[in-house]
Formats: structure tokens, C-alpha cells, sequence
């Protein structure tokens, strides 16, 4: 019976090693093919005419992830500081349920309303030009939203996790609320807030469907987060959408960029462990 | 705070002066009001939003009719059964996974060295014991040596790998939900000749929920205090059964909280099941019975959507999405209240 139930936890190594496995493995025909100079280094991702640059891919998924942060960090952070610092009981457990709504919402919907609500918005108030239907603007702006509960839900645990005698003797220094929050607590917890950051950018590189339906669909390198393009998470479901067989090197691209998405993400996720172990203090 | 408000003989403490206004405090406060606001008011937005366009087409025969390349005749029904049947897939293979994994790793997984080295000793001095009374054959004799020099192996290599399980299973949890398609699709479709299929988008949900259930299992077997276990156990319980007949019981509400959590995740994926199946335009009415799975095509709520918002002739196919939604929203909503329904329900405070 122990040994049943080890081996259930030998499954989620299997997992990984499977994971690592087939996107070697399917991918290795498009290695034999594209040289890894030409695939880190080229600029054009365009596979009709065999030009298999992941810059533009990359790019568009940083640029995603940064409009995000943008839109998420400053709406996250307020959120978090609010629930932890100014927030009555009751006000919290309203609005604590209501992040978590957000949280769980499906992307294909914030896809939706990316491409339903927030395109026609950004249309209006002159952000985006009137015809143009899809942006990494709007996109960004949908993820940032989708990383909101998040960046909010782990920075109030650092906040809440700042001892109250820390805040206690800042107020009798004379501190405000504001200087409290901002001078004392908020540094306090910087490392748990940092890696919540850290966290959500990682997300935002591997969100899919609101990306797929709001970025557009034409690998693009550009720094105009205005402009239309697609991402690694993009270009995978636009080619698995349509006929990708086994043996062409569409089916096998789509493994060799999700190695990449892999990899960067396994990386972001190593750094913000590592900014709590390195930089956490711990209060008793 | 009650007392002081109804009685008047008290003269209330007047602070010494006003408080002063400060702008920049003020602003700040503002500010962070502000950040909540706009959370919420972007949840406010898509809820009116996507209400306002698909109630319209919203109605029994939605939820009846089969799917359909003329927008004035297509329904959910597909999409609506794919997805429960999907759900049932998922959860059959990865909830006792799950719960099995967690329930190791909480109560059985070895966590020093130095404690599996202290039993492997006792077993040595005990079999040598033995040995020298003539009490054990030549072949018990070598049965007891071969396992006590496998319980010294493993308090050397057993503490790391439970630790390396440890990191992986949460490392997993964050690995971007289209990845797990990509293992799909190779290890289902391409490698085990699964068809791109019903059966296939299931297997490859419950792979991807499995490190949810386990890390949620895991937290409400720890939230049973170990002295439920160490009672049993002093009623001479072997340590099985003291966690199989109080331990889990006990934590079985908060595990099955955790499961609907992870099989709500499950039920709003969509990029996952898009590398794995594609986006099926099947019309026809699709069989409810998981068994059949393997040969029925893949269509789900969210690739039902994600077809409808993709489509050109938004007129036409926008309320249908959006009615979609609707339906899928719904379904969150449902599994929802009953996590928290069993959480509120059952939960012990110890």
C-alpha cells in the first residue's frame, strides 16, 4: 500500500521528465533543420518561407508581459496596501472573494472582452487608432488585469506578514498612515512583494488564449505596444489550430519554441524563489 | 465602543486640537481606493458587458441545440457535454493520483536521515538477534539482511528525492498551463495513438491539475493535528491505519475543497486543449458516456468560445460567444458554492 502511494508521487517527476522529454524530442527534427544561431538570432518568424527567427515571438511575449506589469503593479500593490493596511474587517472580506472571482476568471473570456470591451475603449479614447482591431496594448492591458489578484492576493500576505509592533513604534514616532505604509511596512516586505511581481510576470509570459484572440495573428518585432503581433504562446495555438501533423516542421516548431517558453519560465520562477530565500527577513 | 456611545453622564474626550487635513495622506488614500476600484470595476465591466450582449440569446434552446456552421441554429449542447465529460475524465485519473501522492508525502515520506538510520539499526540488532536464537531460516536470514541493507540505502538516498519530489510538484504548479497541451499532444495523440479525442483533452487536464490537487490535498492533511494520529496509534493503531481511518476522514472535506478549486481551474482551460485537439467544428451530437470518450471529438465550453470569438461576422457570432460565457460563468460560479459550501460545512476547527 506505502508503495502505491510513493508511487503516485513518483508520477509528478514523471511529469517534468516527460514534459522535458517530448519537447526535446518532438522538437529535434526542427533543430536539425534551423541552426540555434539562426533561431535565437533572426528576426522574421515566417515558416512558409522557412525564416524560423523566435525574436519576434520573444519579443512580443516580453512586451505583453511588461504592459501587464504596468497596468497590474501599480492596481496590485494599491490593492494589497489597502487590504493589509486601511481595509475594515468587513470591507476585506467583501472585497477579498471579489479578487479571487478575477483570479479564477477563464481567459478565453478575458479574450472576450479584450477584444469585445477594452480594444473599442482604448479605440475611443484615442489610444489606438479607430481600425486598428488588434494591439499588444490591449492585450497587455487584459493580462494585466488577469495578474491583478494575484500580485494583490501574495503582496498582502507579506504585508500582513510585517509584525504590528514594527508599525506600533512608527506611529509613535508621529507617522501617519500613509508614512507608515509606504516607509515602514512596504519595505518590510519587499521581498515578498518583489517575488509576487516576479510571479505575475511569469504568468503573463505564458498566458495564451487572451493573447491569442487580442495581439493579432502576424509575428511582429516591434516596440510600438500599439502595433499588432504574436507571441510564443500565440504562435503555438495558431499552428496546433489548424492541421499540424506529426513530422512537418510546423508540428515540430511549435515544441522548440515551447522549449523556450519552458525554459524562460522555469528561469523567472527560480529568481523569484530566490528573491524570498536571499532577501527575506524574518520577524518574530 | 457600545457603552460609551449610550452613556451621556461621560463627557467624551475631545481631541486637543482638530485633526489636520494632510493632502499628500489624503491623496495616498485616494490612490489606493482608486487601484481596488478599478479591480473591481474591470470585474463590474466584463460582468455587464458580456451580460448585456449574450442574454439575448440565451435561452432553453441554447442549451439543447447541438453545434452548427449557421449561427441562427447552433447551441451549446456539444460543448456543454464535452466539458462535463471531460471533467469526469480528469477527475477520475488525477483525484486518487492526487490524494494518494499528498498522503505520502504528508504522512509517510521520510524526512531525516537520521531517523531512517536509527530504524534500520533496530531492524540489524534485531535480525541478529534472531540469528543467533535460530530462530530464522537461511532464506528469512537473507530476506532480513537484503532489507535492512535496503532500509541503510534508503535513509541516504530517500530524504533528498522526497525533497526534489517536493520542489517539482510546486514547480509544476507553475508551469504555463499551454505546455502541458504540447505534453499532450505528444505523449497522448502523437506517441500512445490516442485520437485527438475526448480521452486525450482529459488525460491532459488531469495532468495538469494534478500538482494543484496534490498541493491542496497536502495542506488539508496538515491541517489535522497530529495528535488524531498519535491517539489512534496509542490505541495500538498501526500508523496505516490511524491515517487511513482518522487522519484522512478528517481532512476529506478540505481535500475535496481543494479538488473543485483545481476542477474549476480545469474546466475554463482552453489553450491546452486547443494543442491537443485543435478547434473542433463537429456537428454532431456527441455521446455523454466517458467510456466512449476515445472517439469522440474534442470540443469543450472554452473551445466552443474561443471558435465563436474567432469567427468573422461578429454580429452574428458575438452574442453566441457571449451567451457561451454566460453559460461557462455559471458552471464557475456553481462549483464555487459548493467548495465553499463544504468548507463552511465541514471544516473542523480543532
Amino acid at each position: 500500500m506505502l508503495l502505491l502511494l510513493g508511487a503516485a508521487d513518483i508520477i509528478s517527476i514523471l511529469i517534468t521528465v516527460g514534459i522535458v522529454f517530448t519537447l526535446v524530442e518532438e522538437g529535434w527534427g526542427f533543430w536539425s533543420q534551423v541552426s540555434l544561431g539562426d533561431f535565437l538570432t533572426g528576426k522574421e518568424w515566417f515558416p512558409v518561407d522557412d525564416k524560423f527567427g523566435v525574436l519576434p515571438l520573444l519579443g512580443g511575449s516580453v512586451m505583453v508581459a511588461l504592459l501587464a506589469a504596468i497596468v497590474a503593479v501599480p492596481i496590485g500593490l494599491g490593492s494589497a496596501i489597502f487590504l493589509s493596511e486601511y481595509a475594515t474587517p468587513r470591507v476585506r472580506a467583501f472585497v477579498k472573494p471579489v479578487l479571487e472571482l478575477l483570479a479564477g476568471m477563464p481567459t478565453i473570456v478575458l479574450g472576450y472582452f479584450a477584444l469585445d470591451s477594452v480594444t473599442p475603449a482604448l479605440q475611443n479614447i484615442g489610444a489606438l487608432p479607430a481600425n486598428q482591431t488588434y494591439s499588444f496594448l490591449s492585450a497587455g492591458v487584459v493580462v494585466g488585469l488577469l495578474i491583478v489578484p494575484l500580485i494583490a492576493s501574495l503582496s498582502e500576505d507579506a504585508l500582513r506578514a510585517v509584525p504590528r509592533a514594527m508599525r506600533e513604534g512608527a506611529y509613535g514616532l508621529g507617522a501617519t498612515k500613509r508614512i507608515v505604509a509606504t516607509r515602514v511596512v512596504v519595505p518590510a516586505a519587499l521581498s515578498g512583494i518583489m517575488a509576487s511581481i516576479v510571479l505575475g510576470l511569469s504568468r503573463a509570459i505564458g498566458e495564451t488564449m487572451a493573447v491569442t484572440l487580442a495581439a493579432g495573428n502576424q509575428p511582429n518585432l516591434t516596440a510600438d505596444p500599439r502595433d499588432a503581433g504574436q507571441t510564443i504562446t500565440s504562435v503555438i495555438v495558431a499552428v496546433s489550430k489548424g492541421e499540424a501533423t506529426r513530422g512537418t516542421i510546423n508540428y515540430e516548431s511549435i515544441f522548440a519554441i515551447g522549449l523556450v517558453l519552458f525554459v524562460v519560465t522555469l528561469i523567472i520562477n527560480i529568481i523569484s524563489v530566490q528573491i524570498v530565500r536571499r532577501f527575506r527577513t524574518v520577524y518574530t | 465602543m457600545a457603552t460609551t456611545a449610550h452613556s451621556t453622564d461621560v463627557p467624551q474626550v475631545k481631541p486637543l486640537a482638530r485633526k489636520r487635513f494632510r493632502p499628500a495622506d489624503a491623496f495616498f488614500h485616494w490612490a489606493l481606493l482608486a487601484a481596488i476600484g478599478i479591480a473591481m470595476g474591470a470585474l463590474v465591466w466584463l460582468t455587464v458587458s458580456v451580460v448585456m450582449k449574450g442574454a439575448g440569446s440565451l435561452d432553453l434552446g441554447f442549451l439543447q441545440d447541438k453545434a452548427s456552421s449557421s449561427a441562427k441554429r447552433a447551441g451549446f449542447n456539444s460543448a456543454l457535454v464535452g466539458s462535463f465529460v471531460l471533467m469526469l475524465i480528469t477527475m477520475v485519473v488525477a483525484v486518487p493520483l492526487g490524494f494518494a501522492a499528498a498522503t505520502y508525502l504528508e504522512k509517510f515520506a521520510p524526512s531525516s536521515r537520521a531517523e531512517l538510520t536509527v530504524i534500520a539499526n533496530r531492524r540489524a540488532r534485531a535480525l541478529a538477534l534472531r540469528k543467533e536464537a535460530g530462530t530464522i531460516g537461511g532464506a528469512g536470514a537473507l530476506l532480513g539482511s537484503v532489507s535492512v541493507a535496503f532500509g541503510r540505502v534508503w535513509a541516504r538516498i530517500g530524504p533528498p528525492i522526497v525533497r526534489i519530489i517536493d520542489v517539482n510538484i510546486s514547480n509544476l504548479a507553475a508551469v504555463p498551463s499551454i505546455i502541458y497541451g504540447l505534453l499532450g499532444l505528444a505523449m497522448f495523440v502523437s506517441i500512445m495513438g490516442i485520437s485527438k479525442s475526448l480521452l486525450a483533452g482529459g488525460l491532459t487536464l488531469a495532468v495538469l491539475v494534478l500538482p494543484i490537487i496534490i498541493i491542496a490535498a497536502r495542506e488539508a492533511i496538515r491541517a489535522v493535528p497530529s495528535s488524531i494520529e498519535q491517539g489512534a496509534m496509542a490505541l495500538g493503531a498501526t500508523r496505516w491505519q490511524a491515517v487511513r481511518s482518522q487522519v484522512l476522514p478528517a481532512a476529506l472535506p478540505g481535500m475535496l475543497t481543494g479538488t473543485i478549486l483545481a476542477m474549476s481551474r480545469a474546466i475554463g482551460e482552453s489553450a491546452p486543449l486547443v494543442v491537443v485537439g485543435g478547434v473542433a467544428f463537429a456537428t454532431q451530437r456527441i455521446s455523454a458516456n466517458p467510456l466512449s470518450a476515445g472517439d469522440q471529438p474534442l470540443v469543450a465550453m472554452p473551445l466552443q468560445i474561443f471558435d465563436w470569438v474567432e469567427r468573422p461576422q461578429q454580429g452574428q457570432w458575438g452574442p453566441l460567444a457571449a451567451a457561451g460565457i454566460i453559460v461557462l460563468l455559471i458552471a464557475l460560479l456553481l462549483m464555487n458554492a459548493v467548495a465553499i459550501w463544504l468548507r463552511n460545512r465541514f471544516t473542523r476547527r480543532w
